[in-house]
C-alpha cells in the first residue's frame, strides 16, 4: 500500500500486520510483524521483547502500552473509517502524554484530506488504500502557514 | 468588539482557498461525495430540502454595522433577498448554489467574517448571553472568554472528528441569558470569596431527542485552567462517547450512562496528566482580548430612565416597556429589535432590513449589533434621549413590533419548508397562533410567555424548554403536533412535561387558546405562565385541551 513517510512517498515498507492467529516468528525474516494491542499484552509474555510493532484499534487503552514504549518502533493507529476520531486522541497521548518517539503510522480509511490534523496530533506516516497524488499532498500540508493550537505544530514538511 | 489580526486574517483566507480547492475536486469528480460531505459541513455547508444552506458563523452573536451589510449584500447577490438568524445566534442562507459557495466564503473572509465548524462533528460556534457589556447584572464579560474559546476551538485538530457536534455557552451575569443549562458545555462566570474570575462548569446537558439538564462537573474552576480543561473534557468524550448509534452519541448520553461522578473523575485524572502541556494561555493573553471589548463611553446623567416612567405616546410607551431594557450606563438603554413581525418568517430579515439596520447601528449603538438565540437582534447602547427617534426609524422597517418576551415572540424552526429532518412545518403554526392572538393588549396582558416550535425531535426550535412546546410529529402522512408545558431556559432551567396526545394542525391555535384561557382564569396577581404551570402543574391545562367536544 503507498506509504507518506515524513511527507516522503516510502517505497520500502518491511512491516506486516499479523492477525492474532498467525504463529511467530515469521518466516520471512525480512518482514516485521505488527500485532494487535490485545495480543501483544496478553498472548506474548515470552516474545513480547521480540516484537517491535503493534497496531491499535479504536476502543483500544493506549496507556497500557506505556511500559514497553522504548522497544517498540511502530505503532499502528486503525482508522476503521475516516469519521471514528478517536484515533488522533490515541497518537496525541502516545506523543504528549506517554513521550513515544517512533514512528505513528495511521491505517485503514486514511485520505489526503485527513493527514493535516494527523499530522498536528503526532502521526508521522500514512497508509493509503489508492496511490494518492503527491501534488494534492503537498498542496493539503502546506495549505496553513499557521494555526492556534501551538502544542499541536504540524511536525511533517509538505 | 474582536478585530482580526494578521494571523486571524491569513487563516479565513487560507480555509477559503482549501474549501474552494475541495469544492472543484468534488464537482470535478475527484473527491469521494461522502468525504465532501464532512468538509463541505464544517464549512456550515448542508444539503437541504431543495437547495443548499450555508450558515455563517456569527462568533458569540456580535456583528459589526460593516459584517451585516455584507450579509445583506450576500442575501441580495447569492440567496433570494433574506436571511435567518438561528437559536445559536448564527445566520442561515437557504438558497446559494453549491458553485457559488466559496465566493461567499471570501466575501465573508473581506469582512472577517466565516462558516467554520458550523456544523459537522466539531466545536461549533460558542453563544453568549445578548446583553453582554450592556446589563446591569454583569459578573464579567463572557465575550472574552468566547473568543478564547473560538480559538482554541478553530481547526483543533484532535477533535476533528467527535462522536456527534459539540456546542458551548458562557454566561457572565447574574442571570443565564445563553441557556447554559443545555449545552454540553455550560460555562458560568463566577467569583471566589477571594474575589478571583472562575467558572462554574456544567456539562452534559441538551434538547434533541433525550433533553437533559447539565450536571455541575466543577463548582468553581479558576480562569487559568479553562483551556486545558475543556481539552480534558473533550478528549474524554472523543474517546469515549457512543459512535454505534447516531442518536446516543452526543456527551449528554455519555455523562448519564456514566453518572456525573464517575465522569468527572475520567476528566481530572485526564486533566492532571495534560494540563502541563496542552494549551493554555496568560494573563496578558486574556487581557489583550478584554481590551477589544472596551465598555461604551460613558453618558451617565440624571437617569432619565425612571422605571415606573410612563411616555404620552401610548405605542412608544408600550414599545419601551416591552422592547427595552436597563444598561449599566443610566444615559443608555438596550434595544430588541424585533424580527418576529406577521411579514416574514420567524427570525428573518431582508437584505434591505439588514442594511437598515447597519445604518441605524451606527447612528445609534456605537456600530454594534447583537443576535440572541431567541431569533432577534439587539442595539445593545442606544443613548436614552435616542430612543424616541430610533423607535420610529424601527417601526418604518417594520422591527418594532412590541412583542419581545411576549406570545408572539416566539422561536420556531424552518421546519418542513426547509429542512430535510423536520416531520412537520413549523412556519405555519407560528403564522396560525400569530394571526389568532395577535392583539397586543392581549400579549401584553398575558405577561412573559415563550412559544417554541420545533418541526421534528431535534430540537431546533428548543421547544423542550418553553412554556409551551410545539413538537411536529408525523402520523399516517399528516403533520400533527406534540404540546408540552413548563419549560424554561434560563436560571431555573426545566423541560417541558408532555399535556397529551398530538392535535391536528388546524387545531393547534385552537389547542393554545384554550391553554391560555385556563391560564387566565386560574393565575394569581403578577403571576407569570412560567409561575402558573409551576403552581398547577399541568392537569388543568390537559383538562380543558382535551375536554370532550361539546
Amino acid at each position: 500500500m503507498p506509504l507518506l513517510r515524513n511527507g516522503q512517498l516510502a517505497e520500502q515498507n518491511p512491516w506486516v500486520r499479523v492477525d492474532d492467529e498467525t504463529g511467530l516468528p515469521l518466516a520471512d525474516t525480512t518482514r516485521l510483524p505488527v500485532v494487535s494491542l490485545q495480543r501483544f499484552l496478553d498472548g506474548m509474555r515470552e516474545h513480547r521483547r521480540d516484537v517491535a510493532g503493534v497496531s491499535l484499534a479504536p476502543d483500544d487503552d493506549v496507556t497500557a502500552l506505556a511500559p514497553w514504549l522504548d522497544q517498540l518502533q511502530l505503532i499502528c493507529i486503525e482508522i476503521p473509517v475516516f469519521t471514528d476520531g478517536r484515533g488522533y486522541s490515541h497518537a496525541r497521548l502516545l506523543r504528549e502524554r506517554l513521550g513515544y518517539v517512533g514512528e505513528i503510522r495511521a491505517t485503514g480509511d486514511v485520505r489526503p484530506d485527513q493527514i493535516l490534523h494527523m499530522a498536528r496530533v503526532g502521526i508521522d506516516a500514512f497508509e493509503f488504500a489508492d496511490e494518492p497524488d503527491s501534488e494534492l499532498l503537498t498542496r493539503i500540508l502546506g495549505r496553513y502557514r499557521a494555526f492556534y493550537q501551538p502544542s499541536y505544530p504540524l511536525a511533517i514538511a509538505g | 468588539m474582536y478585530r482580526y489580526t494578521e494571523f486571524d486574517k491569513a487563516f479565513v483566507q487560507q480555509r477559503v482557498d482549501e474549501f474552494r480547492d475541495q469544492t472543484e475536486r468534488f464537482l470535478a469528480g475527484r473527491l469521494d461525495p461522502d468525504e465532501y460531505k464532512q468538509l463541505r459541513l464544517r464549512n456550515g455547508v448542508y444539503e437541504q430540502r431543495h437547495a443548499h444552506m450555508l450558515r455563517v458563523a456569527i462568533p458569540y452573536g456580535t456583528l459589526s454595522s460593516e459584517q451585516l451589510r455584507t450579509l445583506g449584500d450576500i442575501a441580495e447577490q447569492f440567496d433570494r433577498g433574506f436571511g435567518h438568524f438561528t437559536t445559536r445566534q448564527n445566520i442561515q442562507y437557504n438558497w446559494p448554489e453549491l458553485a457559488d459557495i466559496p465566493d461567499i466564503l471570501q466575501k465573508l473572509a473581506d469582512v472577517e467574517m466565516h462558516a467554520i465548524q458550523t456544523s459537522g462533528n466539531v466545536v461549533r460556534n460558542t453563544t453568549t448571553d445578548p446583553l453582554a457589556g450592556a446589563t446591569q447584572d454583569e459578573i464579567d464579560d463572557p465575550r472574552p472568554w468566547c473568543e478564547l474559546i473560538r480559538q482554541w476551538s478553530t481547526l483543533h485538530p484532535e477533535f476533528n472528528w467527535l462522536p456527534r457536534k459539540f456546542k458551548i455557552a458562557v454566561t457572565g451575569a447574574e442571570s443565564d441569558r445563553a441557556a447554559v443549562q443545555v449545552h454540553d458545555i455550560g460555562l458560568r462566570l463566577r467569583r471566589n470569596d477571594a474575589d478571583e474570575t472562575g467558572f462554574e462548569v456544567l456539562v452534559g446537558g441538551g434538547l434533541g431527542r433525550t433533553p437533559f439538564i447539565g450536571s455541575v462537573i466543577r463548582e468553581f474552576l479558576p480562569a487559568a485552567d479553562l483551556l486545558t480543561y475543556l481539552n480534558a473534557i473533550l478528549r474524554v468524550y472523543n474517546l469515549e462517547g457512543r459512535r454505534d448509534n447516531l442518536y446516543k452519541a452526543r456527551i449528554k448520553i455519555l455523562v448519564s450512562s456514566m453518572g456525573i461522578d464517575a465522569f468527572r473523575e475520567r476528566v481530572e485524572a485526564d486533566w492532571e496528566a495534560s494540563r502541563q502541556t496542552d494549551d493554555s494561555f496568560t494573563e496578558a493573553d486574556i487581557n489583550a482580548l478584554r481590551a477589544q471589548f472596551p465598555p461604551a463611553p460613558w453618558l451617565g446623567g440624571d437617569a432619565q430612565d425612571k422605571p415606573d416612567q410612563v411616555f404620552s405616546n401610548p405605542l412608544f410607551n408600550q414599545w419601551y416597556r416591552t422592547n427595552t431594557r436597563a444598561h449599566r450606563d443610566p444615559g443608555r438603554r438596550i434595544v430588541y429589535l424585533s424580527l418576529k413581525s406577521q411579514t416574514l418568517p420567524a427570525g428573518d430579515a431582508t437584505a434591505a432590513q439588514m442594511r437598515a439596520i447597519a445604518d441605524l447601528a451606527d447612528t445609534f449603538s456605537l456600530g454594534e449589533i447583537r443576535s440572541t438565540h431567541e431569533q432577534n437582534l439587539v442595539f445593545a447602547h442606544v443613548p436614552v434621549d435616542a430612543l424616541h427617534a430610533l423607535w420610529k426609524a424601527l417601526q418604518a422597517l417594520e422591527l418594532a413590533t412590541p412583542n419581545i418576551g411576549r406570545l408572539s415572540d416566539m422561536i420556531v424552526c424552518p421546519g418542513l419548508d426547509f429542512c430535510s429532518l423536520a416531520n412537520a412545518g413549523t412556519l405555519t403554526i407560528y403564522d396560525q397562533i400569530y394571526a389568532r392572538f395577535d392583539a397586543i393588549d392581549y400579549q401584553h396582558e398575558l405577561g412573559e410567555i415563550s412559544i417554541k416550535i420545533s418541526g421534528c425531535m431535534n430540537a431546533c426550535g428548543h421547544h423542550h424548554v418553553g412554556d409551551i412546546g410545539i413538537l411536529g410529529v408525523e402520523k399516517n402522512g399528516e403533520e400533527w403536533y406534540q404540546l408540552t408545558l413548563g419549560g424554561h431556559a434560563g436560571d431555573a432551567a426545566a423541560l417541558g412535561k408532555r399535556l397529551g396526545k398530538a392535535i391536528p394542525k388546524h387545531g393547534v391555535a385552537a389547542a393554545i387558546g384554550k391553554i391560555l384561557d385556563t391560564f387566565v382564569a386560574l393565575r394569581e396577581p403578577q403571576e407569570t405562565f412560567n409561575q402558573a404551570v409551576g403552581r398547577l402543574g399541568v392537569a388543568p391545562f390537559k383538562e380543558t385541551v382535551y375536554a370532550a367536544a361539546a
